[in-house]
């Protein structure tokens, strides 16, 4: 009895320690459990991915007589992510090229003031000009295009992950019937876990010997993506499941679905990773989500399990066969029907291509870049999917980096001495392009390769301009000269400091006596600093940092031969004013900032600044239109460059930089060519630069038009006498040219080296004579 | 001179003759006229260009250049955003017209419409005084002009 009655205690004893410990477990499981939702519910609530922010290109207007360079249209347009179909073509994303005629059915486009519809448009050409451009369902002419803007640079954050979110709204059935069917048929019908799908897994692994099938629901899958690593641990499977439990618990079935379609990993494209649905269609299919068509949805549900092995881009006849896999899975659903099914099943694996997500414009990028770190922290720009709208276009960005190769290339094959193998020795130039009138960057290389050197030449270089300094002092003497007046171009010794400068034309000339307008279109440095001694430096040195060159200025005559350093940026800008009329612009690279939602964030406008009159422009204009017409750069036009183009050469001394600065009422670009540390490249700017630019301005002839600039008031036209400068006599002076002038600095005195009396007198005095002798 | 000297001379003595001689001259002056046309003037400015054909300078539509055209498209929707107030939109479509045409003053005249809204008088009156350069031609848009720069000065500074 005493025995039955220990053993009784002792069971006792033992079913209250496992009564215990099972409360204990399932206290420590539900305070887990809790621990677990809380993690979920703050990770699914909070945001959920890290999107990069989107760096764009300025959009492209198209219209009517427009010209343009096709290839580089074509180009722009595969990079775009249009593709050239065999037939008319049904989707956005499309064109065929029938003839002269181009038939796009554009993407939409959404930005700030500008949002439309894709819709499909005929664009004839004539030659390489828009003959015309008609909506083709209404053939009803459009007067002006847009076409969207380019992403340039993606800022990932350490993940380098892309993606484009999508709502469960805008994923086409088939596409979830594919994933479902590929993934987890009875994804709607199980709890998170689905023990049936681990006895099929179970039974499929035991009977083929091998580990085949994981039954992991779509909802293990998330949750081994969210919260825990590849491991293949019992622990780590459990909780997995727990967590799943706690998912299906806390969220909806669709909710569910949408997280996984933006979560789930589709592959690679270079060291970026792919991820969910939205981003995956793009870059298998050039189409959003939405447009994918079933066979299409099938391929991409067929890359979920390993999508690098069965990648189209990798083997298509894998992912041919993986493709069928998933459609047959949908058919043995009743998802898809039989005939369906032997139809797709014939069908091939279309791709649409992609592009490098590399950084285009990487020098344009850091520019921009120093902007938008002042304004957002690195995590924000890496995270929070921002869309950051430039000025920059690409079309002029890819002529100018092609140009810039070319010419380097062509100098060092003309002068082997140029060529180095070291890359940080290697020959160098800068290009930087502008519209002088809203300041917009339109292109920008700070260097010949940016893996070689990051080292941005036009923000960060600090070289003497040479002649190209020589517009500022003529522009600061026009209160006082006219484009006729007269200065000497004869040798003189100027004592700075104690010290004796001596400077010397370029090379010797028989011209003792020059007018402004030929001093500076032929470049003569003696009349040069004949002009800025008469002036005084200091004037000089005040209309420089009017111009708001930032770099230290000093008044020494040399000044006058562009003997100081410039920031090459700063020199563009400056020669802004006088291809704006006198204005300045501020340099813009940066448009908009707006969130994922399109609200705008941040936004720049063009900004200008009056700094000398219109009237002086115009004759700054006029002046430095003769250098290229008569003067140092007269032999642009043999370059292929007929249309009005106003210009300066320029080169230091001991040819350590070569300089071509050119522009237009529209467009302005500033070419440098040099070494980093100063050794001599044995060629002018005539001869390095211009090539340089004219090869640009080619390729770029959307931005060339064959306009000049409008007379503004204060301007007035008068006959002067080429060696005087004064007003011509009529018939007297044998050189008259016509000169303009600012209407308060007009000519009054008229010549004397021709002043006669009149012809005309003496015809009236005879006459009177031979009257009084009748 | 001297033989001028010499010819005057001559006429005190013989009317007729001075007839003659005074005949001669009148040809010799002629011819040295007619040679002297011969010398041309030459332009020191650069060869003349086409002008810039924006409707600013008053040019018949069918004369305007693609160019123009496209950009007064874009000069009409900046307009439009502006009579709804939308000055920082209209501004952006402006920007892009002047991009296409910067020769158009009506662009830089509704800039200055546009940042006359915004109540920023420095830019308002610097693109006033653009839109004056492109559009002193037209009298009707230069009052407006004028009409412009009076409620600019109005405004605080």
């Amino acid at each position: 009895m005493k025995r039955k009655s220990s053993i009784r205690i002792k069971w006792k004893g033992l079913l209250k320690v496992l009564f215990l410990a099972f409360f204990l477990l399932i206290a420590i499981l539900f305070l887990y459990s809790w621990n677990l939702s809380e993690r979920i519910d703050q990770r699914f609530s909070s945001r959920r991915w890290s999107i990069p922010s989107k760096v764009f290109s300025d959009i492209t207007i198209l219209y009517p007589g427009q010209k343009l360079n096709r290839d580089s249209f074509d180009e722009k347009l595969r990079q775009l992510g249009y593709h050239l179909v065999p037939h008319k073509p049904r989707e956005k994303g499309e064109f065929e090229i029938s003839g002269n005629s181009l038939l796009l059915f554009l993407h939409d486009l959404k930005m700030p003031s500008l949002e439309r519809e894709g819709f499909l448009v005929n664009i004839r050409f004539t030659g390489n000009r828009i003959e015309s451009i008609l909506r083709a369902d209404t053939e009803k002419p459009i007067p002006l295009l847009e076409l969207e803007p380019e992403e340039i640079m993606l800022f990932f954050g350490t993940e380098r992950e892309r993606r484009t979110l999508v709502s469960i709204d805008q994923v086409p059935q088939h596409l979830i019937s594919a994933v479902l069917a590929a993934e987890d048929s009875r994804f709607y019908r199980h709890f998170g876990i689905d023990p049936l799908g681990i006895l099929r897994a179970f039974y499929t692994n035991l009977r083929q010997g091998a580990l085949r099938q994981g039954g992991s629901t779509l909802t293990q899958q998330l949750a081994k993506n969210y919260f825990l690593t590849a491991d293949r641990t019992l622990p780590r499977k459990l909780k997995e499941m727990i967590i799943s439990l706690i998912i299906e618990a806390l969220y909806k079935k669709d909710e569910i679905l949408e997280i996984y379609l933006n979560e789930i990993y589709f592959g690679q494209n270079g060291s970026v990773s792919i991820n969910g649905v939205g981003e995956a269609s793009l870059f298998y299919f050039g189409k959003s989500v939405n447009r994918l068509s079933r066979i299409e949805a099938a391929t991409l549900a067929g890359l979920i399990r390993a999508p690098n092995h069965y990648s189209p881009y990798v083997d298509e006849k894998r992912c041919l066969n993986r493709r069928n896999m998933v459609l047959k899975a949908m058919h043995k659903n009743g998802w898809l029907s039989n005939d369906a099914l032997q139809t797709d099943v014939q069908m091939p694996v279309n791709v649409s291509g992609f592009t490098d997500y590399g950084k285009k414009a990487p020098y344009f990028i850091d520019y921009l870049s120093q902007q938008l770190e002042a304004l957002y922290s690195t995590e924000t720009l890496s995270s929070m999917g921002l869309s950051i709208y430039t000025t920059l276009d690409t079309q002029v960005q890819a002529a100018a980096e092609k140009a810039l190769e070319k010419g380097l290339d062509r100098m060092e094959k003309s002068i082997p001495i140029l060529k180095r193998t070291a890359p940080s020795q290697k020959l160098q130039g800068a290009i930087i392009v502008m519209q002088p009138k809203t300041g917009y960057i339109l292109a920008m290389v700070g260097g010949r390769n940016y893996r070689e050197s990051q080292f941005n030449r036009v923000i960060q270089a600090r070289r003497q301009p040479g002649s190209l300094f020589k517009p500022f002092v003529f522009c600061s003497a026009l209160d006082r000269f006219t484009p006729a007046s007269l200065l000497s171009n004869e040798l003189a010794s100027y004592q700075i400091d104690g010290v004796f400068w001596r400077p010397e034309n370029f090379e010797p000339v028989s011209e003792k006596c020059v007018s402004l307008r030929t001093a500076l279109k032929k470049s003569y440095n003696l009349a040069t600093v004949d002009l800025a001694m008469k002036i005084g430096m200091d004037h000089i040195v005040q209309t420089a940092a009017s111009f708001h060159f930032s770099t230290p200025i000093k008044a020494y005559p040399s000044l006058a031969l562009g003997a100081f350093e410039v920031i090459p940026i700063e020199l563009a800008r400056a020669y802004s004013v006088f291809a704006a009329d006198g204005f300045l612009p501020y340099p813009l690279s940066l448009r908009e900032v707006t969130d994922e939602d399109g609200k705008i964030l941040q936004q720049r406008h063009m900004n200008v600044e009056s700094l000398i009159s219109p009237a002086k422009a115009f004759i700054m204009n006029s002046m430095l239109r003769s250098v290229i017409t008569e003067g140092t750069a007269r032999s642009l036009t043999e370059k292929g460059i007929f249309g009005p183009v106003a210009g300066k050469t320029g080169t230091t001394n001991n040819y350590r930089d070569a300089w071509f600065l050119g522009y237009t009422p529209e467009i302005l670009a500033l070419v440098w060519v040099g070494f980093d540390n100063g050794d001599s490249i044995y060629s002018t700017g005539a001869k390095a630069a211009m090539p340089i630019w004219a090869d640009l301005m080619k390729n770029i002839p959307q931005h060339i038009s064959e306009n000049w600039f409008n007379m503004p008031p204060g301007i007035t036209q008068k006959t002067v006498c080429s060696e005087s400068g004064l007003l011509a006599v009529t018939n007297g002076c044998p050189h008259p040219v016509e000169e303009i002038f600012l209407e308060e600095n007009l000519p009054t005195l008229q010549c004397p080296l021709h002043r006669k009396e009149k012809p005309l007198h003496h015809l009236t005095k005879e006459l009177k004579e031979l009257l009084k002798a009748f | 001179m001297k033989i001028m000297q010499t010819n005057r001379k001559q006429s005190s003595k013989a009317p007729n003759r001075k007839t003659i001689s005074s005949l001669f001259l009148v040809g010799c002056l002629l011819s040295q006229i007619g040679c002297m046309q011969k010398i041309s003037i030459i332009s020191s400015a650069p060869p003349p260009v086409p002008p810039v054909q924006s409707e600013g300078s008053g040019q018949a539509s069918k004369q305007l250049s693609p160019r123009t055209l496209a950009s007064m498209e874009l000069t009409e929707q900046g307009r439009i955003l502006l009579e709804r107030g939308r000055s920082d939109d209209a501004i952006r479509v402006l920007e892009r017209a002047i991009s296409i045409d910067s020769g158009n003053g009506r662009n830089y005249f509704y800039m200055a419409e546009a940042w006359l809204h915004k109540e920023n008088k420095e830019q308002a009156k610097e693109f006033n005084r653009i839109a004056e350069i492109y559009l002193r031609d037209d009298p009707e848009w230069e009052s407006r002009i004028i009409r412009q720069r009076d409620r600019i000065q109005v405004l605080p500074k």
